[in-house]
């Protein structure tokens, strides 16, 4: 046990690493800072709700940060998408920070805050979800076929849409492998940011999607970049919050030292799969997140009388952290065999390279 | 050519580990030594009484906790120091009773030169599965610049365990290359 006295709590440090490891797997493989995550698990430890906010945000950009540094390694960061793209989150997250404070004025900001959290994260986990099944499929059938199979295959026609918006200036993001307007992606930055700064969120699980649908990058580049969007937003977001008083630096540095080695987990795996596979990945993560939100929603809906609402809200939350590490471990454990030349269940075939 | 890449990768390996050993020692320190809390608690956000908020968190109307008012640099015990907004913080106080709670007389009530605490008040956030009250970071306002320090200090050790990470799987010899992103 450690005595956090900024806090004001005690609590065993290898439960925090362990926190930081897990979640740094997670972040490192879809690219989400994985707020929704850590704040549950800090308030069970006993940390005040402010206080785990503070601590989470903080810990965000440091883990970010271990993350970009691997991504950049594996090539998976385009500067040109993720430079471009910085004004209009910064700008989004300020926008989003004062509808939040406006909500707050009216009292509504519980209820309004969980619709809309339930809301985005079902949609984009029905669209993630269907897009990647098709991709899979054909990819399987490509396999099947005896054709070649690429890293990355996705079915939808948003992308070509977007892209063919003349609006000057025109960027190239040559790892990207994408020609497309300034202004598609400053819009980009700022909706996901708008809603990033309402949820009080980084906005990885939003803004991965964004940059694989709307400007038509692959799924490991979307990841990479997405990533320094974070550092970039987690910093701010930390700023704000030191200097409310609500971060505990120690509580952070443990943290960021099991994200260290998770981080490596993660950014290191996404180079045994293919892009499907961290979009599967990711809906499976929204959707258990919808469900927690979800269950946070009827809890207050029904004036916080049901207490086992609120417990099994922060049971599913643990238990996705989980959950979600195996399934990346297990990809990679197939993608393994697969290189060897041994069995792998037909599912996992096309997912794995 | 392989032998001046092993030094290579094994020299920056070994830099990035004192490197963020050092930081991590110098953070733990920072914070071990008291500094970086004096920086958390840093000035009163109002008028009111500082306080060691732990010495009171369990007072009831049954078990009320009596602080005596002094005027002190730093807190001894059941004390309180009269501080106005703006203030620096004595040392040991960690929460501000204001004055206007005081003068309410709901939850806290002055009994000549002693403040008399019955509930505990004000911040009421979830504990584990439970909520507690607690007098403790009200009323403080923190140093700006400890902020930015925090930040910049989160910043400087990613960065370091990341090239630290980057720096061991080299000396392991591990091949990670980068990811062709042809479609």
């Amino acid at each position: 046990m450690f005595d956090f006295a900024i806090a004001g709590v005690q609590a065993p440090i290898f439960l925090l690493v362990l926190v930081g490891l897990t979640v740094g797997i997670v972040g490192g493989f879809i690219g989400v800072g994985g707020g929704y995550m850590v704040t549950p698990a800090l308030i069970v430890f006993g940390f005040p709700g402010y206080m785990a906010s503070g601590i989470d945000m903080t810990h965000i950009a440091g883990k970010g940060l271990v993350s970009t540094v691997r991504h950049r390694q594996l090539g998976n960061i385009d500067w040109t998408l993720a430079l471009s793209m910085i004004a209009g989150t910064m700008l989004g997250v300020e926008l989003g920070v004062r509808l939040l404070v406006y909500f707050k004025n009216l009292g509504i900001t519980g209820i309004v805050l969980l619709v809309t959290s339930v809301a985005v994260m079902f949609t984009l986990f029905l669209y993630t979800q269907i897009e990647t099944h098709r991709a899979h499929k054909k990819m399987e059938k490509m396999e099947k076929e005896g054709k070649q199979v690429g890293r990355e295959l996705q079915t939808s026609n948003l992308p070509r849409l977007f892209q063919a918006i003349p609006l000057a200036p025109i960027v190239r993001c040559r790892t990207a492998r994408v020609i497309v307007s300034m202004w598609v992606i400053v819009l980009v930055g700022m909706v996901t940011g708008l809603l990033a700064g309402f949820l009080g969120v980084g906005g990885g699980f939003i803004r991965v999607p964004a940059l694989v649908y709307v400007i038509g990058a692959s799924t490991h580049v979307a990841v990479g970049t997405d990533l320094v969007e974070i550092v970039v937003s987690g910093a701010y977001g930390a700023l704000r919050h030191s200097i409310e008083g609500n971060v505990d630096m120690m509580a952070v540095i443990f943290m960021v030292a099991g994200a260290m080695i998770g981080a490596q987990v993660g950014s290191i795996a996404t180079a045994y799969v293919r892009g499907p596979a961290i979009r599967y990945i990711l809906s499976y993560s929204l959707i258990l997140a919808t469900l927690g939100a979800a269950l946070r929603l009827v809890y207050v809906l029904t004036g916080q009388n049901v207490q086992w609402l609120s417990l099994a809200a922060v049971v599913l939350t643990l238990g996705e952290m989980i959950f979600l590490c195996l399934f990346i471990s297990s990809l990679v454990w197939f993608a393994v065999r697969r290189r060897g030349g041994k069995w792998v269940p037909d599912w996992v075939g096309s997912l794995v390279i | 050519m392989a032998e001046i890449d092993r030094r290579k990768t094994a020299f920056k390996f070994s830099f990035w580990l004192i490197v963020s050993v050092g930081l991590f020692w110098y953070i733990v320190r920072s914070y071990t030594s008291g500094q970086m809390i004096n920086w958390y608690y840093y000035t009163a956000s109002l008028d009111g009484y500082a306080v060691d908020a732990n010495l009171s968190m369990n007072a009831t109307k049954d078990n009320p906790v009596m602080l005596n008012i002094a005027k002190q640099d730093e807190i001894k015990g059941l004390m309180a120091i009269p501080v106005a907004k703006g203030d620096r913080l004595p040392k040991n106080a960690n929460g501000v009773i204001s004055l206007a709670e005081i003068k309410t007389g709901k939850r806290v009530a002055l009994e000549g030169q002693t403040i008399k605490v019955t509930v505990p008040w004000q911040i009421k956030e979830s504990k584990g599965f439970k909520y507690k009250d607690t007098f403790k970071h009200k009323g403080i306002q923190t140093n700006p610049w400890s902020g930015a320090w925090n930040v910049a200090m989160v910043l400087c050790l990613g960065l370091s365990l990341g090239l630290l990470a980057e720096g061991l799987t080299d000396l392991m010899g591990m091949k990670i290359e980068k990811i062709d992103h042809g479609h």
